[in-house]
């Protein structure tokens, strides 16, 4: 009987440590990762919620802990959170943030595990900071020209005229102008903060403008080219400018009001969420001669450096940047440039004129330079574009005010 | 020409209430002017034909009430006007009965730093209770809106002056009778004070109410914006949304109308209490 | 009246933690940060001595903030003070509707500056109400607005604020005006002094301690004008000024804490100077008898 006893305990005990060696991996593989992002829309967050769904199901041992920022405070979030050390396992970053933090070190280096992948996304540049890769390209940004047909035919063009170089965009700016009072030929932005700069940049680039020196050195913002480049968009917008605020601006150009301005792809989202009768097209940046040179942006997705989750955190990321995951959320959000390759290449882009246009002008497009010092940077060219349409300022001066603060900053 | 004295008394008059209306005019203006675009409907612009054109509407009113969008911070306001408004009546009058009754050589040391905060310009704690708050775990939090406030100067010099001005003649007695110090400070002379008490809650109210630069400062989440803050953080779908706007403004200023209008007194004699010796 | 001490120091605690927190200890913090370079994102931070104050010397946007402070201060102050006595004076006898008025003018001032501005901003606006009074009168309104123009937009905000404080000041004018015997007055009349030698040998003299009064505060709370700018032009089109630019450098974007602290101090000892000039200058008489 003893025997027995013992035998059925030591089953039971055999049992016992078998379930608990079996459970044990689930139990601390268990990880959480938390992620901070800022597309809290009620059209696109749930697109964003399936995509966790999805990534939660493919790895049931990961689970994601997701949170809202809004572009008003997200960044001084984002910042404080990195400062006290209290920040989530993955961050999404606009670009022009990344400089920022990867300088103070809040950003993983991650270099190795993105180099197999390097040839499959676009927009690498901006992640790059000191030679090193700190974040990875989600959806890129980048701006072109929205032209409104119907007022352009009005004005005596053809119906598949599109402004290539600056005399087509002027003439056809001043001709849309005279065809009322209420009319403008040109949306030009008021003094905005964080978005003046990416108005005025692609008509500098355009031109030929460099910010920088080649080997990086020296400011040549006030270059001929550049002073040639605002000499431009003053004269475009003294005379034939609607000048208000991005919102206004695109108020203005869905009722018609607009002839052209320069705007990104959530203005095609507003154009089909509001079902706008507008007979528009976009078409890419004109240049002096030829076609020219746009600005580029995006979101991107980053590992906190005091991440203890380095692993999980980057499986995530890769999940949330493969090409179906970006198509899905692009249709979802109109977006028009997703980062993959890949992704690029999804029949929703190709059949779509528009979306093809600011693909095009991903390849002809600039980014801001990846520096720490780049927001004081923006701050410095947008005064200089505000003092010199709106204040007493000549445009050689502003800009060359501008390039000596600059200087001043990467002395720094 | 020889003017009877009448009539020139009269052209006097009419001169004078012409000044003064159209003085008044001025002042109240812009004031109108928010209360009229306030009940003017969305979709219509700003400009002098529209403003005296069109009609009547409370619907910006119901919009910022029923998208949440004035019910959070309102609420918030009021809180926290409370909580400091509360701790100064408190905490000024404790300060204000110690410095006045108990003559010890510190107190006038005190009282001295008392004055001298009243110069210091809040500008210079900006930061440093930035990071204060920060590094404490208060930052973005009601402790951050309330903390700091809790006793102010201008409340201490005010109590104490009343407390000087009452014969100590009560407390006395009190003391015969073995009554302890903190009974004789509660039971006895607070509720003496209450003139100077009123005042002092209404002025620190006020100011607690229309306050932006530090509950700005100390909060980043949108469920800790007083009035003020969500106000000026306010962005609307169009360009701007003045109509909703207003009508959040104003909002904002009917608590403080409806305060002086009733307290008018006491809202005066705290502003004028330590400017003129009485 | 041998009252304890230990009651004395309890009643006052509470009043002396929230100071020692709150006031002293930042005080004396925000002068030490700013001698470091202590920013929020870096990891530590060094001691650099004068170099923040020496940076700020040579940093064109310390100087726009400084000399548009000094510009707004310089230009308020007078004015304020003038038509606030004015106005006390206007207000100042008995008649009909009195109260009326006297509450009117008031008003403005216990508003939020923040409503203050938002409406402000509306009126000043391109197409706006000011900008239609000003072709009344026959000139040509900034293209943009008001706030959009660098020879406009500091003197708009500077009127605004001025509108806004003339009530309040008002009040403390005419509670000083009460306080002047009647006697002084009717003395004058028996001997034979019009208004105006009244006005200046009895009225001006006896409010000196009320004008110091609200020369000083008005002083300080001018000297920190920081919201108007934040809520109407964030600073741009020169209206940048020491608080803002305090708050730009220290709690946006770089979080420079010591900077930005160094910064606070310089305004902090400008503040200082001037309370203690207005003090000598304006106190050295007594009264007149």
């Amino acid at each position: 009987m003893c025997r027995k006893i013992r035998g059925v305990m030591g089953s039971q005990l055999v049992t016992i440590v078998l379930i608990a060696v079996l459970a044990a991996p689930s139990v601390i593989a268990g990880t959480t990762i938390e992620w901070w992002q800022f597309w809290t829309d009620p059209g696109i967050k749930p697109t964003i919620e399936s995509m966790v769904a999805e990534f939660e199901q493919a790895y049931p041992d990961i689970d994601i802990k997701l949170s809202d920022l809004t572009w008003a405070d997200g960044h001084a979030k984002i910042v404080l959170a990195l400062a006290s050390g209290t920040g989530p396992d993955v961050l999404e970053l606009g670009s022009d943030w990344i400089a920022q933090f990867a300088a103070a070190g809040h950003l993983a280096d991650i270099t190795d595990h993105v180099a197999a992948q390097q040839d499959g996304f676009q927009g690498w540049g901006m992640a790059t900071y000191a030679d090193r890769i700190y974040a990875k390209p989600w959806i890129l940004g980048t701006r072109v020209l929205f032209c409104n047909r119907g007022l352009l035919t009005r004005a005596g063009f053809d119906t598949d005229f599109a402004p290539i170089t600056w005399e087509d965009l002027l003439n056809a700016a001043v001709k849309v102008t005279a065809l009322g009072d209420d009319i403008y030929g040109w949306g030009s932005n008021t003094a905005e903060k964080h978005r003046l700069y990416k108005k005025f940049l692609p008509f500098f680039w355009s031109a030929g403008g460099q910010l920088f020196t080649d080997d990086g050195k020296y400011c040549v913002l006030a270059s001929d080219r550049g002073i040639a480049a605002l000499h431009f968009y003053k004269q475009l917008h003294d005379s034939c400018g609607f000048v208000s605020n991005q919102r206004g601006i695109e108020d203005a150009f869905l009722d018609g009001k607009i002839g052209m301005t320069i705007s990104g792809d959530w203005l095609l989202k507003r154009i089909e969420i509001e079902k706008r009768p507008i007979d528009f097209f976009t078409t890419l940046i004109p240049g002096i001669e030829f076609t020219g040179r746009s600005f580029l942006g995006g979101e991107f997705l980053a590992v906190n450096a005091a991440s203890k989750k380095t692993d999980a955190a980057l499986k995530f990321i890769d999940f949330i940047t493969l090409a179906k995951s970006q198509v899905a959320f692009c249709k979802a959000n109109r977006s028009a440039n997703p980062a993959s390759v890949e992704a690029q290449q999804d029949p929703y882009f190709k059949t779509n004129p528009n979306l093809q246009i600011f693909i095009k002008q991903i390849f002809s497009a600039n980014h801001p330079p990846v520096n720490p010092e780049w927001v004081n940077m923006e701050t410095a060219i947008e005064e200089a574009v505000e003092q010199a349409l709106f204040g007493s300022r000549l445009v050689a001066t502003s800009l060359h005010e501008a390039e000596k603060k600059i200087m001043k900053l990467m002395q720094e | 020409m020889v003017v009877p004295a009448a009539r020139s008394n009269m052209l006097v008059s009419l001169g004078r209430y012409g000044l003064l209306s159209v003085i008044l005019i001025l002042m109240v203006f812009p004031l109108l002017w928010m209360l009229r675009i306030s009940f003017m409907g969305t979709g219509q612009a700003i400009s002098m034909n529209q403003v005296l054109a069109a009609g009547f509407t409370f619907s910006n009113y119901m919009d910022i009430f029923s998208g949440d969008l004035i019910g959070r911070p309102l609420l918030n306001s009021a809180a926290v006007g409370l909580a400091v408004t509360g701790g100064n009546i408190l905490f000024c009058f404790m300060v204000a009965y110690s410095l006045a009754r108990f003559r010890y050589l510190v107190n006038k040391l005190l009282f001295i730093t008392v004055i001298l905060i009243l110069m210091i310009p809040a500008h210079i704690i900006i930061i440093p209770l930035y990071v204060l708050m920060l590094k404490t775990g208060l930052y973005d939090s009601y402790w951050a809106l309330i903390l700091p406030w809790l006793v102010n100067p201008i409340g201490i010099f005010l109590v104490k002056q009343y407390i000087e001005s009452v014969p100590p003649a009560m407390e006395d007695a009190a003391r015969i009778d073995g009554a302890g110090d903190f009974r004789i400070a509660f039971r006895i002379v607070m509720p003496l004070c209450k003139p100077a008490l009123a005042v002092l809650a209404i002025q620190v109210f006020f100011t607690n109410w229309n306050s932006f630069l530090f509950p700005y400062i100390l909060t980043i989440s949108s469920e800790l914006r007083t009035l003020p803050v969500a106000l000026a953080l306010y962005q609307g779908h169009q360009a701007v949304d003045w109509q909703h706007l207003m009508a959040g403004s104003s909002i904002a200023v009917l608590p403080v109308l409806v305060l002086f209008m009733f307290m008018q007194r006491h809202v005066v004699s705290g502003i004028t209490a330590g400017a003129v010796k009485q | 009246m041998r009252w304890s001490k230990p009651t004395a120091l309890a009643l006052a605690l509470p009043w002396l933690l929230t100071f020692a927190a709150f006031w002293l200890f930042p005080i004396v913090y925000s002068l030490v940060m700013g001698f470091t370079d202590y920013q929020l994102l870096s990891r530590g931070y060094e001691w650099v001595g004068l170099e923040n104050y020496r940076q700020l010397l040579a940093d064109p946007d310390f100087i726009k903030a400084l000399k548009n402070t000094f510009v707004f201060v310089g230009g308020t102050i007078p004015v304020t003070t003038i038509v606030s006595l004015g106005l006390a004076l206007l207000v100042s006898r008995q008649f009909r509707g009195r109260g009326l008025f006297r509450a009117g003018y008031f008003v403005p001032s216990i508003t939020s500056m923040v409503v203050v501005a938002l409406i402000f901003t509306n009126l000043y606006q391109r197409g706006g109400y000011v900008a239609l009074l000003t072709e009344l009168v026959g000139l040509s309104p900034p293209e943009h607005g008001f706030l959009f123009d660098e020879s406009t937009a500091l003197y708009s905000i500077m009127a605004m604020d001025v509108w806004m404080a003339v009530g309040y000041y008002m009040l403390i004018f005419l509670a000083g005006l009460k306080s002047i015997p009647v006697e002084l007055y009717e003395a004058a009349e028996i001997s034979g002094s019009g208004r105006i030698r009244q006005f200046f040998w009895i009225t001006l003299p006896l409010l000196r301690p009320v004008a110091l009064f609200i020369l000083v505060i008005n002083t300080i709370k001018s000297f920190q004008v920081m919201v108007e700018i934040f809520v109407m032009t964030k600073g741009k089109f020169d209206t940048s000024t020491m608080v803002y630019f305090v708050y730009e450098k220290g709690l946006t974007t770089q979080f420079q804490f010591g900077y930005a602290s160094a910064a606070a101090y310089v305004l902090f000892v400008i503040i200082a100077l001037f309370s203690v000039a207005q003090f000598r200058l304006l106190r050295r008489r007594q009264p007149l008898w």
